[in-house]
């Protein structure tokens, strides 16, 4: 294949990461990762991109929605007649 | 001592809850209800949220019977969920949303990155740079911008952690178009992250 730049680079990174790459091209991907310090910046950028959305969007279930759930399942099923 | 007594696969609960075991429909509702909220929320809104978790509930009661135990129930699960999503989205009037698409890394003439080192890595600081509640209002906002399909795939495999391969299957497409659209996702996303920090993707 032909030499990876920074942009080819960038195409080839979730295959990557999901180790579906094979062996010739990961090995020329670490090469040029290795060798380009925007690449290596990048990849950290990229990589740490799903942790900062899933922090910053983790919700828990209010009680309110929780009772209104109950209330809803009660009212068009024959479940949750208990309580 | 007492021994433990082991939870009821989903299997388990949802053929009895087929066979009309409301009791075991409740359990299902109780083990998943957390998930199917977090999962509407990032596929629509925290407005949304509670309607689709209401009709993804609705709907798994109704069709219990047709759940033949092939798939994971979590897997068939998510899809109801993901669908009604999809329906929930549809049926708003649909404000016009920006396109991400200029978040996405720029190349020079040569293929190299036109951003420097300090400019490239700065997304990765992101959730240290900012406030809090700035960052998750604004990670919500950029989550909602995607194109539905992108989104999807993004927030099951990396905002819920499910694998490739299920994730595939929820969407009923091959693992490869799941990484493709998790990726440029994931592209956008970094680039928008950027962006708040005040640098150029």
């Amino acid at each position: 294949m032909n030499a990876i730049v920074c942009a080819t680079g960038v195409e080839l990174l979730m295959d990557y990461v999901e180790g579906v790459l094979s062996a010739d091209v990961r090995a020329a991907l670490d090469e040029h990762v290795a060798g380009c310090a925007k690449c290596t910046a990048f990849v950290a950028s990229y990589l740490e991109t799903p942790r900062i959305l899933r922090e910053a969007t983790a919700v828990s279930l209010p009680a309110d929605v929780e009772a209104s759930l109950k209330a809803f399942l009660r009212a068009r099923t024959s479940a949750f007649n208990a309580d | 001592m007492s021994v433990p007594t082991p939870e009821p696969s989903d299997k388990a609960l949802a053929a009895r809850a087929a066979a009309g075991d409301d009791s075991a429909f409740e359990a299902l509702v109780e083990r998943y209800q957390r998930r199917v909220y977090r999962l509407a929320c990032r596929l629509t809104s925290d407005t949304d949220a509670p309607d689709v978790l209401q009709e993804t509930f609705l709907q798994v009661y109704r069709h219990l019977r047709s759940f033949r135990g092939e798939s994971q129930f979590g897997t068939w699960l998510y899809r109801i969920a993901s669908n009604a999503a999809l329906m929930h989205r549809r049926a708003q009037t649909r404000r016009p949303t920006a396109s991400l698409e200029g978040f996405l890394p720029r190349f020079d003439a040569r293929g190299l990155h036109a951003a420097t080192p300090a400019e490239l890595q700065i997304a990765a600081r992101a959730d240290e740079l900012l406030d809090r509640r700035f960052l998750a209002e604004k990670a919500r906002e950029a989550v909602a911008q995607l194109p539905d399909l992108y989104r999807h795939a993004f927030v099951m495999r990396d905002l819920e952690e499910m694998s490739t391969a299920d994730v595939a299957q929820v969407l009923g497409v091959d693992p490869a178009t799941v990484r493709q659209r998790v990726h440029r996702a994931r592209l956008m996303l970094r680039g928008c992250l950027s962006d708040l920090v005040g640098v150029k993707p």
